[in-house]
C-alpha cells in the first residue's frame, strides 16, 4: 500500500492542443482532495496521467517520493489506483457482476469463472448502495438496462472492488440524486478513515466543501493554487478558477404576477409514455418553467415526449390547439426546440465542424444549391452571441471544451428561433462560467417572450431560475412550488416525496 | 408467462431465432428429401457442410472480438493447394498426416499477420483482411495454377465415411467445438473477449489487454480456416486455387444468421453452427426444387436477406404495437 502520489509540471498535448502546461497535484493517503477547475482547464486530462490511460508528454510522477512511470492503465492498477471514470468504463451488453469485476474473476480450479462466488461478492458490493436504487439491481441485469445513475454506482463500486489506495472520483455525483451522493460521502470518509487517498473531480462547489481536505485548482493547463480547503471560500475557489467573481449573482426572470396575464403556450393533460404515469400541467408564454425531483421520475420522458421523440398518450395543446407532436420533425415546424440531456450522443456529431452542427437543424433555411456565405455568417453570429470560444467553425466540435459545446448545443435549436425551448439539464458537466452565460442567455430569452421549459439536477439552479418547478416523483408531478414555496428545503423535500410543504399541484 | 416478450428472448438466447431458422429449413428439406436422416444421406450432407461450419467459429470469434475476417477463404486455399500439391495422391498416410499439421501452422501464421496489423499497427480490419485475403489467395494460385493434385483416397475415405457409433463425424467435431466454447466462454478469456467486442475504450480502462484479445482472436480464425481447408481437401480429394471463394462471405451469412451482432460483443458460437447448416441445407432446398439453374443465386439470396430481416421486421411490428 502505497502512501502518497504526486504529480509534478506534468505536461500533455492532444495533437497541437496543450491540454496541461504545468499541472501540479499532490495526494496522501486518508485525505480527499478536489481538482477543481473550469471545462477545459485540464481536471480531465490530470486524471487520466495519474490513471495512466494517457502517457505525459512532460513532467514525472513520484509514487511514495520514487519516480514512476505508468505506460497503460494496467501499470496504475497494479499500482493500486482506481478511477471512476466520468465517461463511465462499463460494457453495456455485459451483466453488472461480469463489468465489475472483469479482469479480476474469481477463477475455480477449471480456470471458469465462479459464478456463485462472483454473484455473491457483487450482492456485497451493491449492499454498500443499498436503498439508493431505484429498481430492483441484480448482479445478472446487463448494464445496458440500468438507469443513468445506477451506471455510475456500477462504475464506483468496479473502482473499489479491488481495494485501491487510491480512487478518483472524476465527476461521480453528476448522475447521482442526493440520497445517492449521501451515502457516496459517508462511503468515501470510511475510505478516508481506512487510510485511502481520494481525488475528487467536481463542478460542484456544496460538495467539495463537503468531503474535500485540500484543494488544487486547474486553469488552462496550470495549477494556479493548492491548499487546504478550510483556508479557503466558495468565492476564493471561484476567484482561482476565473478570475471573475460575481459569476453566482444571477437575477431571477421578471416577476411571476407579470406572466400570469399572458395567453397559455403550451398545455399537457395526463400525458402517458414509458416512465410517466399521468402528467398534466400548463406553461404561459414566457414563462421559464423547472422540472425538479430526483433523477430517473420520469423528467427525460416528459421532455422526450413533448418533443414527439418518444411514444406517448394523452393530449397536448400548443397556442391553444390540440396538436399530435411525433416525429421531432412536427415538433420542430410548430416552434419547438429540445437540448438534450447527452450531448456527446444526442446533441453533437463530435467529429463534425462547428459550423455543420450548427445548421444542422436549419440548412433547409439556405436553398439549394446551398448559400454557404450566409450559413457561415449566421452561425458565427450566433457564435459570437454565445461568446463561444473556437478557433474557427471549420474545426470540429470535439475540439471544443464540455461548456462551449454546450453552447454549440444551445445555438444550433436559437438558431431556428424557437418559441418553446425544452432543456434536458443544459448544464451537466458545464464549468461555473459558461453556466453563469447559460443562465443570464435564458432569462433573456423569457424577457424576449419565448418559453423554457427546464429540467436540472441542480437545485439551486431550480430555485434561483426559475418562476416556477414541477416536482416528478416516480411519473407524476408531486407538487408544484412557486413564489415563496419555491425554496431549496421544499424542493428537496418534495423531490424525495416525503411532504406536501409545496402544497399539491 | 402469457405473452412471451420477443425482445427479451432474443437478447437473453441470441440462438433462439437461428434454431427457429434451422428446425424450419430442416423440415422442408425432409419434405423434399424424405431420406434425409439416413445414415448415408447424412453423413453425405454433414461432410459437406462442415467446412463452412468450421470457418462460420472462427469468423464468429473474430466478429465477437469486434472485427471481421475477410481473409479466411485465401487461408482454405492455401491449405488446400499444399495438400493437393506436396501429398499428392500415391502419398502415405504418413505424409499426410505431417501436411497437416504444417497446414495448421499456415493457418495460424496467416491468421498471426492479419492480427498484427490490426492488433498492433489499428489497421481498419475490413481493409486489412481485404488486403491479406489477395495475397493468401495469389499465395495459393502461385503453389497451384490449375486445378489438380491430390490425397491418398484411403485419408480421404477416412474423412468421408467415417461414423462412429452410427454417426457422422461432423457431429463429433460441432460437439467437441461446443464443448469447447461452453468452456471458453465461461472463462476470463471468454469475458476479456465479449468486453473488447462490446465496447473496446472501456475494456482498456479496465486494463482488459486489448490489443492480445483482437490478435488472437485472429489466430484462432486463421486455425479453424485451416481446419476447414484441410477438411474440404479430404472431400474433395484434389486442389483447387479458388476453392475458398465462396467460403468467406458465407461465413460472415452464417455468423449473422446465428444471431451475433456484427459490430462485435453479442452472441457466441452455437447459432453461428446453426446459421451455417441452415445456409448449407437451403442450398440443398433449392437443388431439390428443380428451380433453373439461372434462378438459383436469385432464389438463395431472397431467402437469405428474408432471414436476416425477420428479427428486424417483427421488432418493428412490436414497436407500432406498443
Amino acid at each position: 500500500m502505497s502512501l502518497s502520489l504526486s504529480a509534478q509540471n506534468v505536461v500533455k498535448r492532444y495533437g497541437g492542443v496543450l491540454a496541461l502546461s504545468d499541472g501540479n497535484l499532490d495526494v496522501h493517503a486518508g485525505e480527499v482532495v478536489a481538482l477543481i477547475g473550469a471545462n477545459g482547464s485540464g481536471k480531465s486530462t490530470m486524471s487520466k496521467v495519474i490513471n495512466g490511460v494517457v502517457v505525459l508528454d512532460g513532467g514525472r510522477l513520484l509514487l511514495d517520493d520514487k519516480p514512476v512511470h505508468f505506460s497503460s492503465p494496467q501499470a496504475a492498477k497494479k499500482m493500486g489506483i482506481a478511477t471512476v471514470f466520468q465517461e463511465l468504463s462499463l460494457i453495456p451488453k455485459m451483466t453488472v457482476a461480469e463489468n465489475i469485476w472483469l479482469t479480476r474473476e474469481p477463477l475455480n480450479a477449471l480456470g471458469q469463472v465462479d459464478r456463485k462466488v462472483i454473484k455473491q461478492k457483487t450482492q456485497q458490493l451493491l449492499s454498500l448502495f443499498e436503498g439508493t436504487y431505484k429498481t430492483d439491481l441484480h448482479p445478472d441485469d446487463p448494464v445496458a438496462s440500468l438507469p443513468p445513475d445506477e451506471k455510475q454506482i456500477i462504475e464506483i463500486l468496479k473502482a473499489i472492488s479491488f481495494d485501491p489506495w487510491m480512487v478518483i472520483l472524476d465527476e461521480a455525483t453528476a448522475s447521482l440524486d442526493s440520497r445517492q451522493v449521501n451515502r457516496l460521502f459517508e462511503l468515501v470518509a470510511r475510505w478516508k478513515a481506512d487510510g485511502k487517498a481520494i481525488v475528487f473531480v467536481s463542478h460542484r462547489m456544496e460538495e467539495i466543501f463537503r468531503i474535500a481536505d485540500k484543494f488544487s485548482v486547474l486553469r488552462n493547463g496550470k495549477t494556479v493554487g493548492a491548499g487546504e480547503i478550510k483556508d479557503i471560500n466558495e468565492k476564493g475557489l471561484v476567484k482561482l478558477m476565473i478570475e471573475k467573481e460575481s459569476i453566482f449573482s444571477f437575477a431571477r426572470a421578471a416577476k411571476v404576477e407579470e406572466k400570469t396575464e399572458k395567453p397559455i403556450c403550451l398545455e399537457v393533460k395526463d400525458l402517458r409514455a414509458d416512465t410517466l404515469r399521468g402528467v398534466s400541467f400548463s406553461v404561459r408564454e414566457g414563462e421559464l418553467v423547472g422540472i425538479g425531483g430526483l433523477r430517473g421520475q420520469g423528467q427525460r420522458d416528459l421532455l422526450l415526449s413533448l418533443f414527439g421523440d418518444i411514444p406517448y398518450s394523452g393530449l397536448v395543446k400548443l397556442f391553444g390547439s390540440e396538436t399530435r407532436l411525433r416525429p421531432p420533425r412536427e415538433a420542430m415546424k410548430k416552434g419547438m426546440a429540445l437540448v438534450p440531456g447527452d450531448r456527446a450522443k444526442e446533441g453533437l456529431l463530435y467529429i463534425r465542424s462547428i459550423l455543420e452542427n450548427f445548421q444542422l437543424p436549419s440548412w433547409a433555411k439556405y436553398g439549394f444549391p446551398l448559400r454557404i456565405a450566409k450559413a457561415k455568417k449566421d452561425a458565427s453570429d450566433t457564435g459570437a452571441s454565445l461568446n463561444l470560444k473556437m478557433a474557427s467553425l471549420n474545426e470540429p466540435v470535439s475540439s471544443l471544451s464540455g461548456g462551449n459545446a454546450q453552447k454549440v448545443v444551445l445555438g444550433k435549436w436559437l438558431m431556428r428561433k424557437p418559441k418553446l425551448l425544452l432543456l434536458d439539464d443544459p448544464t451537466k458537466g458545464v464549468d461555473v462560467g459558461t453556466k453563469a452565460e447559460i443562465y443570464d442567455l435564458l432569462t433573456k430569452l423569457c424577457g424576449e417572450g419565448k418559453t423554457i421549459l427546464f429540467y436540472s439536477s441542480d437545485d439551486e439552479e431550480l430555485v434561483g431560475l426559475c418562476d416556477r418547478v414541477l416536482v416528478l416523483h416516480d411519473g407524476v408531478i408531486r407538487s408544484e412550488l412557486t413564489g415563496s414555496s419555491l425554496t431549496k428545503e421544499n424542493l428537496i423535500a418534495a423531490s424525495l416525496g416525503v411532504s406536501n410543504s409545496g402544497g399539491e399541484a | 408467462m402469457k405473452r412471451l416478450n420477443w425482445n427479451f428472448l432474443m437478447s437473453r438466447y441470441p440462438a433462439f431465432f437461428p434454431l427457429i431458422l434451422l428446425v424450419l429449413s430442416i423440415a422442408i428439406n425432409l419434405f423434399l428429401q424424405p431420406n434425409m436422416f439416413a445414415l448415408d444421406t447424412l453423413n453425405g450432407n454433414m461432410r459437406v457442410f462442415l467446412p463452412l461450419i468450421l470457418v462460420a467459429v472462427g469468423q464468429a470469434i473474430v466478429l465477437l472480438g469486434g472485427g471481421i475476417d475477410i481473409s479466411v477463404g485465401g487461408i482454405v486455399a492455401i491449405v488446400n493447394t499444399i495438400l493437393a500439391t506436396r501429398v499428392g495422391l500415391d502419398g502415405t498416410p504418413e505424409k499426410m498426416w505431417q501436411f497437416v499439421i504444417l497446414s495448421l501452422l499456415v493457418g495460424v501464421l496467416a491468421g498471426s499477420i492479419n492480427g498484427f496489423f490490426i492488433a498492433y499497427l489499428r489497421l481498419q480490419p475490413i481493409i486489412t483482411t481485404y488486403a491479406t485475403s489477395f495475397l493468401y489467395g495469389g499465395f495459393a494460385l502461385f503453389i497451384l495454377p490449375n486445378p489438380g493434385g491430390g490425397i491418398p483416397a484411403k485419408v480421404a475415405e477416412l474423412y468421408r465415411s467415417t461414423t462412429p457409433l452410427g454417426l457422422p463425424l461432423a457431429f463429433y467435431v460441432i460437439a467437441i467445438l461446443l464443448g469447447f466454447w461452453l468452456y471458453v466462454s465461461s472463462t476470463r478469456y471468454g469475458k476479456f473477449l465479449f468486453a473488447v467486442g462490446g465496447k473496446a475504450e472501456a475494456a482498456y480502462e479496465t486494463a482488459v489487454p486489448v490489443t492480445t484479445i483482437q490478435f488472437s482472436t485472429y489466430v484462432i480464425s486463421g486455425f479453424m480456416a485451416a481446419l476447414a481447408g484441410i477438411a474440404i481437401t479430404m472431400l474433395s480429394g484434389s486442389g483447387n486455387a479458388e476453392i475458398g471463394n465462396a467460403i468467406t462471405l458465407n461465413s460472415i451469412t452464417a455468423v449473422v444468421i446465428g444471431g451475433n451482432a456484427m459490430s462485435g460483443g453479442v452472441g457466441g458460437v452455437a447459432g453461428p453452427i446453426m446459421g451455417a447448416i441452415t445456409l448449407n441445407l437451403i442450398q440443398n432446398i433449392i437443388s431439390f426444387a428443380h428451380i433453373d439453374t439461372w434462378w438459383e443465386t436469385l432464389v438463395k439470396a431472397t431467402i437469405i436477406v428474408v432471414a436476416l430481416a425477420t428479427p428486424g421486421v417483427i421488432n418493428l411490428f412490436q414497436r407500432r404495437r406498443s
